[in-house]
């Protein structure tokens, strides 16, 4: 439990910034910057440019995204932007819109 | 995980406002401003450079800012604060460090009874001080006056003594002339008569 949580009634106005794992089942607007994991889980609504190495989206994502390895859309999952990443995965029941480059 | 707990790691660093109506713990860094309805917790090595409005707010670590809370606000032995806090209760624990200031909100000073004690003493003081600068004067010249007056007398009576036992004539000469001088004459003749 050494990773961030932002539980489901927080609301985040700004830049996070970190190098561990963070759980997303709030709000966060504006900017994610980590070297680790991010999970936005089914209460997690992110409205933010998120840079990571990894990223799960349960929950439902506006803005774009660059992943340095991984990104998941699993079939709760709603995201809306661009996706950058080398390997991406949308699946069944997933929502998304946006442009998708697996240039690694 | 869906515990309702929110947790800043201690790598995590969030610059912004962050609201929010349950307990928050904070290990890493927040910059900004943050909002609570229920628990602050900086952990021992978070950093929270922020102005807080929280319900509780429990310091173990650094903040910097100003701490509004509507219950309770506890600084640990660990804590390190620098800012105002507001709060109807305010904790310092011995080995905490806190610069700024504290408003634990109105209250009536009169039924709190160190601080009669305090103020009536003051009060006091000052009547009294005002008035003893009066009969202080008065006392002090009183004794003076009588001091010096009975050292007056006696001096001239002592002169006027022993001048009457030698003879009346002398004496009679000394009320003439000054009274100094006729001591010390006194004294003389008194040596040389007696030797």
């Amino acid at each position: 439990m050494t990773n961030t949580v932002i539980g489901s009634s927080i609301v985040i106005d700004g830049e996070i910034s970190g190098e561990e794992d963070l759980v997303i089942q709030g709000t966060v607007k504006g900017r994610i910057v980590l070297k680790e994991n991010v999970f936005v889980e089914q209460s997690g609504v992110v409205e933010a440019d998120i840079e990571t190495n990894n990223i799960e989206v349960s929950g439902q994502v506006t803005g774009n995204i660059v992943a340095t390895d991984k990104v998941e859309i699993t079939a709760g999952g709603r995201a809306i932007g661009d996706i950058k990443a080398p390997r991406i995965l949308i699946a069944d029941g997933a929502i998304f819109k946006g442009n998708v480059d697996m240039d690694a | 995980m869906t515990e309702p707990i929110t947790v800043i790691g201690t790598k995590t660093m969030i610059n912004g406002n962050l609201e929010g109506d349950e307990d928050l713990t904070v290990e890493g860094h927040v910059e900004g401003s943050i909002n609570l309805s229920k628990t602050l917790t900086v952990e021992v090595g978070g950093v929270v450079r922020a102005n807080i409005n929280v319900r509780n707010a429990i310091i173990s670590g650094v903040l910097v800012g100003n701490v509004e809370a509507q219950e309770a606000v506890h600084i640990t032995e660990q804590g390190r604060v620098v800012g105002d806090i507001t709060s109807p209760r305010v904790i310092l624990v011995d080995g905490s460090s806190f610069r700024g200031s504290i408003d634990m909100g109105d209250f009536n000073i009169e039924t709190t009874p160190g601080e009669i004690q305090r103020s009536t003493p003051v009060t006091r003081f000052e009547e009294d001080g005002e008035e003893e600068e009066a009969p202080a004067r008065a006392t002090t010249r009183v004794r003076t006056v009588p001091t010096r007056r009975p050292a007056a007398r006696p001096a001239p009576a002592r002169s006027s003594r022993a001048p009457a036992k030698p003879a009346a004539k002398k004496a009679a000469a000394k009320r003439k002339k000054p009274p100094a001088p006729k001591v010390r004459s006194v004294g003389k003749t008194r040596g040389k008569k007696k030797r």
